[in-house]
C-alpha cells in the first residue's frame, strides 16, 4: 500500500562530480547547500551553464531564483531540478560585483527567469544583462532603493509627487498610425481578477493581442518580516498569510520542512500523520474555492455551484477549526511537530471527518453533473487557455496548472515528505493543456485528498495511546551554523511552494526567500491568452487559481 | 372570426365611456389615463420582480436564503430598496457625452413600455389594436439596442463601449431569427393584428376526454416556439446570452458607469424588456390572455411571470456563451432554422388551407 512511483526510466542521475565535469571550465568554486550541490560560476556564463544543465543533464525546471547581498558581493542563486525526478537538485551560484552588480539573465534558457530576475532586481538590486524587460515588479516604479539590500535606509521617505508617479491612464493612447487596437486596464478592481491584480491588456476588438499582469498591490514584505523573526516561533504565523485561501497548513509545512531540515529536527511519525491529514484538508478547501470561483467566472453569476462549493469548503473549515482552533490563520505547525493533539473527544472529531468524507463522493458527482458534463461549459473551456507542456515547463508552472498540461509532477510523491509515501493515492494528471483539464485536475485531486485523509484517520484512530507524540524535543532557540543554506519545497495548493533560507549563526535567517507557485503560474497567463477572446482570458486567469497574497507576498 | 373581435372595445374608449369624456380632447385624456394604468401595471410588476422576486427565485435555485428581514416574506424590501437606489449619488464620468448619456437610460424603459400598448392583456386591457400590431411591437422592442449602444458609447468607458458593441452585434444576430420565426405564426393567423392572432388561437386543436386543448401556436408548432424562446432570450440579453453585461468579463458592460436614478432606469428597462418578451411569447404562442376559470388578465400575468421565472432559471443554471459562439449560433444556426421553419409552415399552411 503506497503511492505509485513516477516513471523515472530514462532519467539519468548525476553525481556532483559528473555535474562538475559537465560544467567544466565554467565552475570557479563550490558552495554546496544542504540539499543540493552548489557550483559557483562567473556572472557572464549563466546562460551557458544553465543550458548545459538543461540540455545535457535534464535539469529542466528552474524552480527559483534567489538573490541576496553579502558584505563583499551580490549573489544570485538558480535552484534547478528536474520535472522527471524532483529529488535531484543543483544550485548555480552567481556572484556579482559589489559596486556594479551585473549578472547575465537566464531568461533565454528558462522563461520563468523573467519575473524572478525582475523581483531580484526590484528587491535586492542586481542588474540582469540581456533581460528583455528589467523593471520593478513588486514595488512601484518610483520606489527609491532596493529594500533587501544591506545599505537600504528604511526611514528614507518614499513619498513621490503625483506627477512622477506613473499614471496607468497615460499609456492609454494608441500608437500613431495603428488604430486597430485598444488598451484596456483589467483590474486592480475587477470582479474576475480574484484580488488586486492589474492586467494590462491590448485588445483587437474582442480578441487579446497582448496581456501583461501587473502585480505587487498586495506586497507586504513577507520575506523581510520573516528575516527579522526567529526560527523557533516567530516565523510560523506568516505562511498562513501567503496563500490565505484555506491553504494555511500547506504553507506552514513549507517553512516547517525547510527549517526542520536545516536544524536537523526529526518529526515524530504521529505528528507527520496529523500534518498530512491537516494539509490535505486544506488542499480540499482550497480546491473547492477554486472550483466555485472558476464556475463563477464562466457562468457569470452566483449559481448553485458556487454555493455548493462554499458549503463543502465550510465543512472542511469546520473540521480544520476543530483541529487547529482557527478558521483562517491556523498557526498549527511547530518545528518538530504540531502545536496540539487532535481535539477531545477524539471519536467526535473522527466521526465528523468521516461524515464529511462519506458525503463527498455524492457531492463530487453533483459537481460533475453540474459543471464538467455541461455542454456549454465544455464549449467554453475545452481548447481555450492552452498551455503546452514544454511552455509550462519553461515557465516553471507547477501544481494543478502543470498537471493540467500533462506534466506528471507532484512533490508529495516525487520528493516525499510527511506521511505521503506510505499512503495509497494517485497523482491526477490530464493531457488537455486547457482550462477544462485544469478544472478536472482539481476535482480529481479533491478525490485523492479525501483518500489520503481517510487513511490518516484510520491510522490516527488505531495509533497506540502511549506513542501519541506530537512534538519532537526541539531547543528553545535554534541557531543553525553560519552560512548554512537550504532550498526546500512542498506541494502547496497551487503548486511548488519553496523556501530558501540562509543562516548566519543567529536565531534569525539572514535571507528568507519564498518561491511562490502562483507567482510562476501567473507568468503563463500571456502565453495562454494572447490571441484568444476576452472571456477566455478571464477563464484562463480563473483556471490558474492565483491568490494575490501569495503572488505578491 | 377575426371580424367578430374587431369590434372589441379598447381600454381608452371604455374609460372615455365611464368618465363621460367626449371629443378629441376627451379622447386624448382617456387615452392618457389608459396608458397611465397600463404603464403602472407593468412598472409595478417590475418593482416586484427586480428587488424581490429575482432575489427570491435565484436564492431558491442556488440553495440559499434571500431577502426575508423586512415585511412578510421580505416584501417591504421593495420599498427600502427603492429608497436606497434613488438616494444614491449620481456620478457622471468626466468626458461623458452628455445628452446621449442622459437620454440612454430613458429610452430603454420607454421602448419597452411602448411595446405594451398593443399587447392584449385580457379583461379588456389593451390600449390599441392596429393592423400591424406584431410588427409594431417588434419595432418598439428593438429600439432597446439604440439605448444600449448610446449608453455604452456615451459613458466614455471602454468596458461600456465593449458592452454596447456586443449588444448591437447580438441584437442584429437575433432579431432576424426572432422575427422570421414570428412570421410563421403570422402565416397561421393570417394577420399581424394582435387580437386576431389571439382569437385564432382560441379554436380547439383536439379534444381529449372532454377537455379541449386550444390551438395555441406553441402546441401547433412547438418547434417555432422553442426557436422563438431561444432567440427571445438573446434578444432581451438574459443568460446564457447576457453577453452585453457579462459582469465577470466587462464589469456590467453598458451600465458600468451608471449610478443612482440612471441605473434604476436601466435596471427597470431590462426587466420591462423581459416582461415584454414574455408578453410577446404569451400573445403569439400561448393564446394571449386565454385560460380556464380565472379572468384573462390573471392568466396573462401568470404567463409573463412564467417566462420571467424561466429567464431566472436559465440564469441560475447555464454558463454564459462566448461572444463569437453567440454570433455563430445566431447566424449559422438560428437563422437557418428559422427560415426552414418559415418555409415549412408556409408549405403546410398552403397545402392544408
Amino acid at each position: 500500500m503506497s503511492v505509485e512511483l513516477p516513471d523515472t526510466t530514462g532519467v539519468v542521475e548525476q553525481s556532483p562530480e559528473e555535474l562538475a565535469d559537465l560544467l567544466g571550465e565554467l565552475v570557479i568554486g563550490r558552495d554546496d547547500h544542504l540539499n543540493a550541490p552548489g557550483f559557483v560560476i562567473k556572472p557572464d556564463t549563466v546562460v551557458d551553464a544553465l543550458s548545459r544543465l538543461r540540455d545535457k543533464a535534464g535539469f529542466d525546471h528552474l524552480s527559483c531564483v534567489t538573490a541576496q547581498e553579502y558584505e563583499d558581493r551580490y549573489e544570485s542563486i538558480y535552484h534547478l531540478t528536474k520535472f522527471a525526478d524532483r529529488t535531484q537538485e543543483v544550485s548555480i551560484v552567481v556572484p556579482a560585483d559589489k559596486e556594479n552588480p551585473v549578472s547575465q539573465s537566464a531568461n533565454e534558457v528558462f522563461r520563468t527567469a523573467d519575473w524572478h530576475e525582475r523581483e531580484a532586481y526590484d528587491l535586492v538590486g542586481i542588474e540582469y544583462e540581456g533581460h528583455p524587460d528589467l523593471r520593478r515588479i513588486l514595488l512601484p516604479d518610483t520606489w527609491q532603493g532596493h529594500p533587501l539590500g544591506l545599505d537600504y535606509d528604511q526611514d528614507q521617505p518614499q513619498v513621490v509627487p503625483l506627477r512622477e508617479h506613473k499614471n496607468p491612464l497615460l499609456e492609454d493612447q494608441q500608437a500613431p498610425g495603428e488604430s486597430e487596437t485598444m488598451y484596456l486596464n483589467i483590474g486592480p478592481h475587477h470582479p474576475a481578477t480574484h484580488g488586486v491584480l492589474h492586467v494590462k491588456a491590448v485588445l483587437d476588438g474582442e480578441q487579446v493581442v497582448d496581456l501583461e499582469p501587473d502585480i505587487g498591490y498586495l506586497h507586504r514584505c513577507e520575506e523581510q518580516m520573516c528575516q527579522s523573526s526567529t526560527y523557533r516561533y516567530q516565523i510560523m504565523p506568516y505562511p498562513d498569510r501567503w496563500d490565505y485561501i484555506s491553504a494555511g497548513l500547506l504553507n506552514e509545512w513549507a517553512y516547517a520542512r525547510a527549517a526542520e531540515d536545516m536544524a536537523d529536527i526529526e518529526v515524530p511519525e504521529y505528528a507527520q500523520v496529523i500534518r498530512t491529514m491537516g494539509a490535505e484538508l486544506c488542499r480540499m478547501a482550497a480546491h473547492f474555492l477554486a472550483l466555485g470561483t472558476f464556475a463563477l467566472d464562466i457562468y457569470g453569476d452566483f449559481t448553485a455551484i458556487f454555493m455548493y462549493s462554499i458549503r463543502d469548503r465550510e465543512k472542511v473549515q469546520n473540521i480544520l477549526e476543530d483541529l487547529t482552533g482557527q478558521r483562517l490563520m491556523f498557526n498549527y505547525f511547530r518545528l518538530g511537530g504540531v502545536v496540539w493533539d487532535l481535539p477531545e473527544p477524539r471519536e467526535d472529531f473522527f466521526e465528523m471527518t468521516r461524515d464529511f468524507l462519506d458525503e463527498l463522493p455524492a457531492a463530487l458527482e453533483e459537481y460533475h453533473d453540474m459543471i464538467t458534463s455541461n455542454e456549454i461549459l465544455q464549449m467554453r473551456t475545452i481548447n481555450t487557455g492552452v498551455l503546452p507542456k514544454e511552455v509550462a515547463k519553461s515557465y516553471g508552472a507547477t501544481g494543478p496548472v502543470a498537471r493540467g498540461s500533462g506534466i506528471d509532477y507532484d512533490l508529495r510523491r516525487d520528493d516525499p515528505y510527511g506521511y505521503y509515501d506510505k499512503l495509497d493515492w494517485e497523482v491526477a494528471v490530464e493531457d488537455g493543456c486547457d482550462n477544462y483539464s485544469r478544472l478536472l485536475v482539481r476535482m480529481r485531486e479533491v478525490e485523492q485528498s479525501a483518500r489520503i485523509v481517510e487513511q490518516c484517520i484510520d491510522l490516527l484512530e488505531d495509533w497506540p495511546e502511549d506513542e501519541r507524540n506530537i512534538q519532537a524535543n526541539v531547543p528553545r532557540t535554534i541557531k543553525p551554523d553560519d552560512d548554512t543554506e537550504i532550498y526546500r519545497a512542498v506541494e502547496g495548493a497551487k503548486g511548488e511552494l519553496g523556501i530558501y533560507m540562509r543562516a548566519d549563526g543567529t536565531e534569525k535567517p539572514a535571507r528568507f526567500k519564498i518561491r511562490s507557485p502562483c507567482f510562476s503560474n501567473l507568468q503563463t497567463l500571456p502565453e495562454m491568452s494572447n490571441g484568444e477572446y476576452v472571456p477566455d482570458a478571464i477563464a484562463s486567469l480563473g483556471s490558474l487559481d492565483i491568490v494575490l497574497g501569495e503572488v505578491d507576498r | 372570426m377575426a371580424g367578430l373581435l374587431q369590434g372589441e372595445v379598447m381600454l381608452p374608449e371604455r374609460i372615455a365611456d365611464i368618465l363621460g369624456l367626449g371629443g378629441p380632447i376627451g379622447e386624448l385624456i382617456a387615452a392618457l389615463i389608459a396608458a397611465f394604468i397600463v404603464g403602472n401595471i407593468m412598472l409595478a410588476m417590475t418593482g416586484v420582480a427586480g428587488p424581490w422576486a429575482k432575489r427570491k427565485i435565484t436564492a431558491a435555485f442556488t440553495d440559499r436564503y434571500a431577502v426575508d428581514r423586512i415585511g412578510p416574506f421580505g416584501l417591504l424590501t421593495i420599498v427600502t430598496d427603492s429608497v436606497r437606489l434613488l438616494s444614491k449619488e449620481l456620478i457622471i464620468p468626466s468626458g461623458a457625452d452628455r445628452p446621449s448619456y442622459d437620454i440612454a437610460p430613458i429610452i430603454l424603459p420607454a421602448s419597452a413600455l411602448l411595446g405594451f400598448a398593443v399587447i392584449p392583456m385580457g379583461s379588456g386591457i389593451q390600449l390599441a389594436d392596429p393592423e400591424a400590431g406584431l410588427a409594431l411591437v417588434f419595432a418598439f422592442a428593438s429600439i432597446a439596442s439604440v439605448s444600449l449602444v448610446m449608453g455604452g458609447y456615451a459613458s466614455n468607458n471602454k468596458y461600456s463601449l465593449m458592452g454596447g458593441l456586443r449588444a448591437v452585434a447580438q441584437n442584429i444576430a437575433y432579431e432576424i431569427p426572432l422575427i422570421v420565426t414570428a412570421m410563421s405564426v403570422v402565416i397561421f393567423a393570417g394577420s399581424l393584428q394582435m387580437s386576431t392572432i389571439v382569437a385564432e388561437q382560441s379554436a380547439t386543436l383536439i379534444s381529449l376526454g372532454g377537455i379541449s386543448i386550444p390551438a395555441w401556436y406553441a402546441f401547433v408548432n412547438p418547434f417555432a416556439f422553442v426557436l422563438f424562446l431561444a432567440a427571445n432570450m438573446a434578444e432581451i440579453g438574459r443568460n446564457p446570452f447576457d453577453i452585453p453585461e457579462a459582469p465577470t468579463e466587462i464589469v456590467g458592460g453598458y451600465q458600468t458607469e451608471y449610478s443612482s436614478v440612471y441605473f434604476v432606469l436601466f435596471y427597470l428597462g431590462e426587466f420591462l424588456h423581459v416582461f415584454l418578451g414574455g408578453a410577446i411569447m404569451a400573445t403569439i404562442f400561448l393564446g394571449g390572455p386565454a385560460g380556464p376559470v380565472l379572468p384573462g388578465f390573471v392568466w396573462f400575468v401568470i404567463k409573463i411571470w412564467a417566462f420571467f421565472l424561466f429567464t431566472q432559471w436559465a440564469r441560475s443554471a447555464l454558463p454564459r456563451v462566448r461572444i463569437d459562439q453567440l454570433i455563430e449560433i445566431g447566424w449559422k444556426g438560428m437563422l437557418v432554422l428559422s427560415f426552414a421553419n418559415l418555409v415549412l409552415t408556409a408549405i403546410i399552411v398552403g397545402v392544408i388551407a
